[in-house]
This record gives structure tokens, sequence and C-alpha cells, in this order.
């Protein structure tokens, strides 16, 4: 019986065994459906909505959420949380608007200025988690806490800087009669889920999360591997704040706050365990563009904007209870007996 | 790595007294608060009086209500954002629905205390029966509440009864009636602590497998776990309106996060199964504390973040190392 345990699910375990093809493939498509779906159904609601125009700035609108659930997936991937990423967003954006000039030539210097420095603050968090074993969650947050009180004491409350035209362009120019921003994220999309699919660096990061202990049997450079995704995790929140100011024409202290939540939202939504060891970024992407979508639809509709966010809490919460990939499986174990011990209890005790 | 966790605790009941209290984190917060005071009380004169004490203990309660909840929900590996929802909803109640004089109170204190348990309810099913991850269905439960608290009040306004707001940041028989609720928790946490419920919380955040094994209803233990983490969130906020004088629907905000910070300081460990009550309340302390040091140093008060973040980091890291000193010293 240990054997077994040891050498593998059995095989009528259908979760395990069926994964590949199973709810991670299920997971994104069921969301992207659900936002097509939202779409079409609001033009009931408001025939403004629905049309061409609001659907590119819906994408535009989610482009944000979706850069910086890029990062915040990444960490819970390997079994952590990212708390900092609203006081790096505000750095990223603060930097940015502090930098940027008239010519359109310096953006990109002024991005890779806010990808190392974001960068460097990002891995200062993972060493403290990789090495000093400060629990991620402390970490981040001490580390968000600190960024934003610099940042906060630094520019005094009010962050200097003159709007960028060229960052700006991003959202008001028209390529094939879409915003570039658009074409950016899809190339944005693509390049994360390559990162995390199909690179080495991805796949050793799957198997972090799922045990770091056979991780670090197994060879793989732990701890640097830890301290390279709280820093591409605080590297994208720059990038969310970089991008913001664009669209915003400007950076407020408090620009990063209305991210955190949305990003855990996003990640698990979409989801990826808080365990870690599972999910996808594509997931987490669909997941972003269905709750930007159903924000907008809501905030259209003439109600209390205390209904608005029962109704947005509601919906998270049922995305997160219908999309459990054992979701059949409960159903199946709860109507049958209510409370009997999972099967790997039950294995557990035969194996001792 | 958590079987390690089962009989490491068993031996610590046989550590000379020495050892035992190096590694605990309720000791270090203690010290790290003392130390505080005692800058505090170097660089301001009146630190040590009774009315600065009476002031910061009524200013400290909420947060320190709303952390030792949380250390409930911590204490068994999960993590409960709801919170900030519940802080707020029970304020927002407390400034508009509660009535003045003793019976006023009384209800009110009935009001946020079974709000606070129906969320911790909710949670508690969905995370022990429905098996969802609890930082997962804390968020809605916390977004659905803090939209509640929008419905109850739109605007930072109402106002609470007088009776609520002298009392409970008042003295009574010369005692500051915060530090009184604070002593009432805390002595209803040792007895329950001693129960069942209290050792199996502990066996479940050490290993959960084990726990169910050894018979521990867990699922029992999660579900009450989370309705009394609610039901002090509504006390906490109850306290909150008594200490403002005003209700606010996004007063749950600021707590959510130094919420986990005075929980961190305290010597909770994230990891589950060690830590306790005591030490989140004087995590919060040291946490109020720390911005009237920093203040009467000096420093701007932008700069108390650095300062709150930095002693976030030191407390974790010197519970590690002195817990790492406690288990080499002789037995």
């Amino acid at each position: 019986m240990k054997e077994a345990l040891m050498s593998g699910p059995a095989p009528h375990d259908t979760r395990t065994t069926g994964r590949s093809l199973g709810p991670e493939a299920i997971t994104p498509l069921v969301l992207f459906g659900l936002t097509i779906l939202l779409v079409i159904a609001s033009r009931w609601i408001s025939p403004n909505l629905g049309g061409f125009h609001q659907v590119a700035a819906i994408i535009v609108l989610s482009s944000f959420l979706m850069v910086v659930a890029f990062g915040q997936q990444m960490v819970v991937l390997i079994g952590g949380l990212d708390l900092s990423v609203p006081s790096l967003l505000t750095l990223g954006g603060i930097l940015t608007f502090g930098w940027s000039t008239a010519s359109g030539w310096s953006l990109i210097w002024i991005l890779l200025a806010v990808l190392v420095v974001n960068g460097v603050i990002g891995a200062l968090s993972g060493a403290g988690i990789a090495w000093l074993r400060i629990p991620p969650f402390i970490m981040t947050l001490a580390m968000g806490i600190i960024v934003y009180s610099a940042a906060l004491g630094i520019t005094a409350g009010t962050p200097r800087g003159h709007p960028s035209a060229a960052l700006a362009s991003l959202f008001t120019g028209r390529i094939l009669g879409l915003p570039p921003i658009i074409y950016l994220m899809i190339l944005f999309v693509i390049a994360g889920t390559a990162l995390q699919s199909y690179t080495p660096f991805g796949r050793k990061l799957y198997a972090l999360g799922t045990s770091p202990v056979a991780a670090h049997v197994a060879g793989l450079p732990v701890g640097w591997l830890t301290v390279a995704t709280y820093a591409l995790s605080a590297a994208v929140a720059g990038v969310a704040g970089f991008l913001l100011v664009g669209y915003a024409g400007g950076a407020t202290l408090v620009m990063g706050q209305s991210y955190l939540l949305p990003s855990i939202a996003a990640v698990v939504v979409g989801g990826t365990s808080i365990l870690g060891g599972r999910g996808t970024y594509i997931s987490a992407v669909a997941a972003s563009l269905l709750l930007t979508t159903f924000s907008t639809i809501i905030s259209s509709v003439q109600i209390l904007e205390g209904w608005r966010t029962i109704i947005y809490g509601c919906v998270i919460l049922i995305a997160i209870a219908a999309l459990r990939e054992d979701l059949p499986l409960w159903l199946n174990r709860s109507l049958q007996r209510p409370s009997r011990p999972p099967p790997q209890a039950a294995n557990a005790q035969s194996a001792q | 790595m958590s079987a390690v966790a089962g009989p490491l605790r068993v031996e610590r009941h046989r550590r000379p007294v020495a050892g035992r209290l190096l590694g605990s984190g309720t000791v270090m917060v203690t010290v790290i608060y003392l130390l505080l005071l005692l800058v505090y009380a170097l660089c301001q004169k009146n630190a040590l009086s009774m009315t600065q004490f009476s002031d910061q203990l009524s200013n400290g309660l909420p947060l320190a209500l709303a952390a030792a909840g949380g250390t409930l929900v911590v204490l068994m590996r999960g993590f409960d954002l709801s919170v900030a929802g519940v802080i707020a909803l029970a304020d927002v109640l407390t400034a508009t629905h509660a009535a003045d004089g003793q019976m006023g109170a009384l209800l009110c204190l009935l009001m946020v205390v079974g709000v606070g348990l129906l969320v911790g309810a909710v949670n508690g099913f969905l995370v022990a029966y429905a098996g969802l991850q609890s930082i997962a269905c804390t968020l809605a439960t916390m977004i659905i509440c803090s939209g509640a608290a929008l419905l109850v009040l739109d605007a930072p306004g109402g106002s609470v009864p007088e009776f609520i707001s002298d009392n409970l940041t008042g003295t009574l028989l010369a005692v500051p009636v915060p530090l009184i609720i604070a002593l009432v928790v805390l002595f209803g946490w040792a007895v329950l602590r001693r129960t069942n419920w209290g050792v199996g919380l502990y066996a479940l955040g050490a290993d959960e497998t084990a726990a169910r094994l050894a018979g521990i209803p867990v699922r029992r233990v999660k579900f009450l776990a989370f309705c009394a983490a609610g039901a002090l969130y509504g006390v906490a906020g109850m306290m909150l309106a008594a200490a403002t004088s005003n209700g606010d629907p996004g007063a749950g905000t600021s707590y959510l996060l130094l919420v986990f910070a005075a929980i961190a300081i305290g010597g909770t460990t994230f990891t589950g199964g060690r830590g306790g009550l005591l030490g989140s309340m004087i995590g919060a302390a040291t946490l109020l504390l720390l911005q009237k040091v920093l203040f009467s140093l000096g420093v701007s008060s932008f700069y108390t973040g650095i300062g709150q973040g930095l002693i976030m980091i030191a407390a974790v890291l010197i519970a590690a190392f002195s817990a790492r000193l406690a288990r080499r010293m002789p037995r």
C-alpha cells in the first residue's frame, strides 16, 4: 500500500490523470465563455453596452489587472502571496511620472529603469523569504508598507512629473482601429504563458510549488527560483504602474491600492490553488477579463453602490465555488454520505 | 516537515524555563513592547501616565480584537480577509442602529456579535464543509460585507450613542474599560484553548491529516474557529465606532493589512499550530506604540511605515532565532 502511494495516484483517480486536458484547459474556456455571454447579455441592460468599442475599452481597462495578475499568479504558484503589489505598482507609477519627459525615445529607458528598481526590491523580498525563511505573507506585507511609506515621504504626498504623450498614445492611438495597448497585451499574455508553461524556469516553478522539499532534493535552486519569482512579480507590478501613468496621465499614491484584492481575486477565480503548484496564467487572464467586464457592466446599472459591491462579491464567490476542479467529485461524495473523510485520509490510515 | 511538529510540542513541556521563554513568540513581543515603552518614556514625559495609557488602550483595542480573531484562523493555516468587511459593517451598524443607555449598548453588542457570527458561519461553512480556499471565499465575503456596510451608511457619518462612546472608552472603578474587555477576551481564550476545541485547533494547524486520524472533528473545529473570529471582528467594529464616535463604511480597509502585521509581530506562525491571542494583541499594541515612539523621536509621520515594516521583519527573525536558540539549550 505504501509502495502504491509513493509510486503515484491510483488509476481511478481522475483528478490527477485527466489533468493535462482537464480543469487546466477547461477553466479558461469557461471563463472566456462567461465573459462573452456577459458582453452579449449586457445589450439588454443598455444599448450602449456590448458594442465593438466597449469591448475594446474593457480589454484596455483590464490590461493593468492582467499584468499585475501575472506576477501574483507566479508567486501563488510557488505557494506564496505577494501583498506588496499595490506599493510596487505605485512606485512604478511615481518613477515613470517623475522621469518621463516630452520625447518619446526615453520611454523604453524609463521602463527598463522601473523594471530594475522594482526587480531589485522584489528580489530583496524573495531573498528574505528564501534564505531568512520569513513567511511570504509577512515579508511582502512589510516590504509593501516600507516602500509605500518611503514613496509617501519622498514625494511628500504629491508625486510630481510630466504626463508622457508617447505613453498616452498607447491608449489613445489607433492601429487597425484598436488602441496599441491591446496588441501589446496580446504579446504580453503570449510571452507570459510561454514563460510559464514552455520554459524550464516556468516548469521548475510548478515543481517548487507542488513540493519545495522534493524540488530541493531534485537539485533545483529553490532559493534562486524564489528570488526570481518575487523579482518578476515586483517588476510586472511596476509595468502596470508604468502603463497606468499612460492611461491616467499622472501618478498618485493610492493608484496601486485598488489592485491588491483584484489581483488575488483574478488568481483564485482563475483556479490557481493558493497552496501552490497548480493553475495557469491564461486562466488568470480570463478571470481578469471576466471580473473587469462584470464591474464595467454593473457600474452602468443604476443601483446603489452598496448593492454593486455585494453583487460583485457574490459573483466572485459563485465563480470560486463553481470552478472547483473537484466539484463533481465533491457533489457525489456529499450526496452519498455527508461526513465521510476524504480518500487520502483513508489511504493513509490503511498504509499505517 | 509537519510530522516533526508533533513530537517537538510534546518535548517542550519538559524544557527548562529559560528555553521555554526564548521559544515563545508572546514573550518576545512583550520584550519588544517593553523596550519601545522604555524609549517612549525617555523621550516623552507623560508617557507612562494613566491618560496616555488609557488613550492607547481605546485606540488600540479595535485592532487588538481583530488581530485576536484573525489569529484563530491563522492558527489553523487559514487566512481570513473578511475582517475588513465585518469591522466596517459592525462600525456602521453601531453608528446607525444602536440605542442609548445600557439596554441599547447590550442590544448593540448582541447585534454586532450576531453579524460577526453570521459572516463567520458562512466563511466556516465554505471552508470547512464546502472545502473552498479560505483566502478566496473570505475575500468574497469581505467584499459582500463592505457592500452591506455601504448600504447601511453610504458615507462617513452617523452618531454613536453617548453611553457607548463614553463608557467603552472610559474607566470602571479606575480600570480602563478597554483593558477589561481585552482581559475578558483573554480569559475566554484561556478557558477555550483548554477545551477539546482549543486543543483541536492547535493540532489541526500543526498537521491536519494527523489531527483527523487522531479523531478530531476537523470540520467542526474549523467552522467554530471562523465563527469565533467573526464574533471578535464584530466587537472590534463596535469598539472602533465607540473610539471614533462615528461610523465609516470604509473603516475596515486600513485594518486588513494591520491585522496580519499584528499577528506576525505577535509570534503566531503562518504555517499554523503555534502562537496565541495574547501575542497578537500585544503585537497590535506594539504597532500603535511604535507610531507614537517614532513621532516623539521627531520622525515624520510619512515614514512610520518604514518602522512598522522593519519591526515586522525583525520580530519574525528574532522569534525564529530565539526558537532555534531554545532548541539548542541543554535539557
